[in-house]
């Protein structure tokens, strides 16, 4: 990163290579189209590259300092085309792709991937929606309390309590490896 | 009892806050090491999460980017990034080397500011009872002068300022460092010699800064500081 924040281009490219296919798949996942994920997970990168200097190791690793861009390059641009179909095709899909169905399917290359589906279905599906509808759909917690009708309080409680479960199964998995 | 914003932190590592909750926890977790520790294995959840979206990219993607970079040519400093930096790294060699230099000037001035009718040496000379710390200027904006004073027994710090007028749209605005986040500390539109009454808590240890920023002041810093010191 720091020969990033120094004007090495290819340092950049050595970026995209470690995590371009994440940062391309959700920012797929959130729009739903291929020409504009390009699109937008090539401004994402030109955002790293514009704000390199002000990456700071102490505030977290690359790849979530990365994820969070990827994201905001695509809430952004969701929200300035104003897409709306877009958006709601996300939302469908974030949906059908934690239901627990897709825990078995065989198509999941990778299978840490696999792990975190499958601690993702295994949450209650109130937990599941609301992470589902922050993450991939970009709602603030206020929006997902207007389109579930839950209090915003319950709202908190389940992305606190979701990301809690998540985040204990991941590391208990990772202790099993 | 401190309270912890628990709740909101995995909100923050799923990116569902907006920009003033999102300063207000990350202000919380720059003091709080139980709940950095806590967010930043949040955000590896929330990035393991990402990782199940993963698929091939375009074959031209890594080109377009490594191309338009560089076409663009190097990074732009950002100016939070530069306000942090003249804290993180001068603060422990060179500013107090330089406070201990403009100390020596500031008091050899005194004497000759005192015949010139200086406003700026003649408000510093009047302070008593009361710890006094010279602002070092950065050499963004010329001639301005500053220093910090924390008056005994406990009423607010508070900043002596020369400036010049503030362009059009502009404002002064003075800021309190502690660790990662500058606090925003009070405005001021005056020119010439003027008191600011720093509107945030001050700590020992803290940095203090001025920066040029939209009138009316923001929340977050964007400008370059002007002046600098550390409590």
């Amino acid at each position: 990163m720091s020969r990033v924040a120094g004007g090495d281009a290819d340092a950049l490219g050595e970026l995209y290579d470690h995590y371009g296919r994440v940062v391309f798949g959700v920012i797929y996942r959130m729009l739903g189209s291929p020409e504009s994920a390009e699109e937008v997970a090539q401004n994402a990168f030109h955002s790293v590259w514009r704000q390199a200097t002000a990456y700071r190791p102490d505030r977290g690793s690359v790849r979530t300092w990365l994820l969070a861009i990827a994201r905001n390059a695509a809430i952004d641009w969701r929200r300035s085309k104003g897409n709306r179909m877009g958006r709601e095709t996300a939302i469908d899909e974030s949906l059908m792709l934690v239901d627990e169905r897709r825990v078995e399917d065989t198509v999941i290359a990778s299978l840490r991937a696999q792990r975190v589906r499958a601690a993702v279905a295994s949450l209650p599906r109130e937990q599941r929606e609301v992470l589902s509808l922050a993450f991939w759909s970009g709602l603030s917690q206020t929006e997902i309390a207007k389109r579930t009708g839950a209090p915003l309080g319950t709202v908190k409680s389940r992305v606190r309590l979701g990301m809690a479960r998540l985040r204990e199964w991941l590391g208990d998995d990772e202790v099993r490896r | 009892m401190t309270s912890h914003p628990t709740d909101d932190l995995a909100a923050l590592a799923l990116g569902t806050l907006d920009a003033e909750e999102t300063r207000v926890v990350r202000a919380h977790v720059s003091a709080c090491e139980s709940c950095d520790v806590e967010l930043r294995a949040l955000e590896e959840a929330a990035f393991a999460l990402a990782e199940t979206a993963e698929r091939d990219t375009p074959d031209s993607l890594r080109t377009k980017i490594v191309e338009r970079a560089r076409r663009e040519g190097r990074p732009r400093r950002s100016p939070s990034a530069s306000f942090l930096d003249l804290f993180r790294r001068p603060v422990p060699l060179a500013i107090p080397v330089a406070l201990a230099v403009l100390l020596a000037i500031s008091l050899a001035a005194y004497a000759g500011a005192q015949r010139d009718g200086d406003r700026y040496a003649r408000a510093l000379s009047g302070i008593a009872g009361a710890k006094v710390v010279a602002l070092v200027p950065t050499g963004e904006v010329a001639g301005v002068r500053g220093s910090l004073v924390i008056p005994a027994g406990g009423a607010a710090p508070y900043l002596i300022l020369d400036l010049p007028a503030a362009p059009s749209g502009k404002t002064w605005e003075a800021w309190i460092l502690r660790g990662e986040t500058p606090l925003a500390a009070g405005i001021t539109n005056d020119r010439g010699v003027t008191t600011l009454v720093l509107t945030a808590p001050l700590a020992s240890g803290d940095g203090v800064a001025v920066t040029l920023e939209p009138s009316g002041g923001v929340e977050r810093v964007t400008g370059t500081p002007v002046l600098a010191g550390k409590t």
